[in-house]
């Protein structure tokens, strides 16, 4: 993949708003990829976790916020526990997915629940999914 | 022996009340043969699941305060949860106004104009005074290991469990984010293992105990969860294990009720019980079957159990 880094006002804006959104230092990650390593579903990601905090630092916002690897993450914190600078990388995919919301529809909304599976389906399951990838 | 019981505040949350009874029903029975009175706050809600990771979504904050908030009111300096998602999110909204001044402002200054009605008389109250995070959030393993102790455990124990081989799995939420939340430390836990040798059961180790099971994917990425849920129970298949124990009613759910659709992914993957903790703590003191809720599974765990030919020592 080709990309022009360019690093002006706007990149450095979207670095800042992602850090103050997440509460993450984004700087501080030198890549050494323990969070892709342990990722629980690294194996179905377009990019990897590491790669992930990567296009933030670079402030390259249209290709994280069109990745899939943000609706791939569980926010089980394996990368946090295992990161030795402590990065909680569900926060930065948090972050992310809040600054994509406001411009498109809902991830999964009420309207995706299959019918067959709302009998069966923990409350839990569904409040937690809603909080994460709806409006 | 009912009027030396000692009263607990008890959190159960919005699954246990619907789709896992048998969590909470197990838990009742087994907290009364260890002599406490659980008590629920009154009008709780649910505590929001997810711990709200965005700095500026702190309105996620105002359920689980509400609800420590509440404990604090009718008394209790801890409260203690059997999900292990409730444990995280009381926890953590617990810390987060303990240690961060503004959450703990902005918070409280929205709280304090709720209003509670009485149920019986109609009364109004409103007004309510500051929470600053001083209730205690206590996972049952962490209550049991400090608070019961091993030993009384050990001594009310009716029926010997030691041929039922388990593997614990802690899940996610138990055990991270690493931190001051966590009920212990993520790389090397041992809380669950310490309880099941406690209750007689013979534990079996087994690598995918701190996995994600794939938790709210299996409802927006179902192939995704089945493969992370596939891992886990072939994994407690192949360490030797006759079930696998837990405290999540959303793994419960990835675990055992999905156990068909991941066999629609995967054909080899395996048919293994899969128990609350409350339901063999509950067992090992004694309870009966009828209660244990054990026709709410999918895979059945009765002969894991061994029930048929167990018999209740006297």
């Amino acid at each position: 993949m080709r990309i022009k880094l360019k690093f002006d006002e706007n990149e450095k804006k979207f670095v800042d708003r992602v850090s103050e959104l997440s509460g993450e230092n984004i700087y501080s990650c030198y890549q050494c990829g323990r969070c892709s390593a342990g990722c629980p579903f690294a194996f179905e990601m377009d990019i990897l976790p590491n790669q992930l905090i990567r296009l933030v630092q670079m402030g390259l916002e249209e290709e994280l916020l069109g990745s899939k690897a943000l609706f791939l993450c569980a926010s089980c914190f394996t990368c946090q526990a295992r990161c030795p600078k402590g990065i909680n990388i569900a926060s930065i995919a948090e972050a992310a997915r809040y600054l994509i919301e406001p411009k498109g529809k809902d991830y999964f909304g009420p309207e995706e629940v299959p019918d067959e599976l709302a009998d069966e389906l923990p409350q839990q399951a569904l409040v937690s999914v809603f909080r994460k990838f709806s409006k | 022996m009912a009027d030396n019981k000692r009263k607990l505040h008890y959190y159960p949350g919005c699954t246990l009340k619907e789709k896992t009874t048998h969590l909470d029903v197990s838990t009742y029975a087994a907290m009364e043969i260890l002599g406490y009175e659980l008590i629920e706050p009154e009008n709780w809600t649910c505590c929001g699941a997810e711990y709200p990771l965005n700095e500026e979504m702190i309105m996620g904050l105002t359920a689980p305060v509400r609800i420590l908030r509440q404990v604090e009111i009718e008394g209790g300096d801890k409260v203690f949860t059997v999900c292990s998602f409730c444990f995280n999110v009381l926890k953590r909204a617990n810390e987060a106004i303990k240690s961060d001044p503004l959450k703990n402002k902005r918070i409280n200054a929205f709280l304090k104009d709720d209003i509670h009605i009485d149920r019986d008389s109609g009364e109004k109250t409103t007004d309510f005074k500051q929470y600053n995070g001083d209730v205690n959030v206590l996972h049952l393993l962490e209550f049991i290991r400090d608070w019961v102790g091993y030993e009384k455990i050990r001594s009310l124990i009716k029926r010997d469990l030691s041929g039922i081989k388990v593997v614990p799995y802690y899940g996610c939420r138990l055990l991270r984010p690493k931190g001051r939340t966590a009920i212990d430390e993520p790389d090397d836990p041992s809380i669950f293992e310490e309880f099941l040798e406690n209750i007689g059961c013979e534990v079996i180790d087994f690598p995918f105990k701190q996995e994600c099971c794939g938790s709210y994917l299996s409802l927006s990425m179902p192939d995704a969860a089945s493969e992370a849920s596939y891992n886990i129970l072939r994994s407690a298949k192949l360490s030797g294990a006759g079930m696998l124990a837990l405290s999540c009613p959303l793994c419960y759910y990835n675990l055992d009720t999905r156990q068909d659709r991941i066999r629609e992914n995967f054909a080899d993957s395996p048919e293994i019980p899969v128990l609350f903790f409350t339901q063999l703590l509950a067992w090992a003191l004694g309870v009966d079957e009828e209660v244990l809720g054990l026709d709410q599974h999918y895979c059945n765990p009765r002969t894991a159990l061994g029930i048929d030919k167990s018999e209740v020592k006297k």
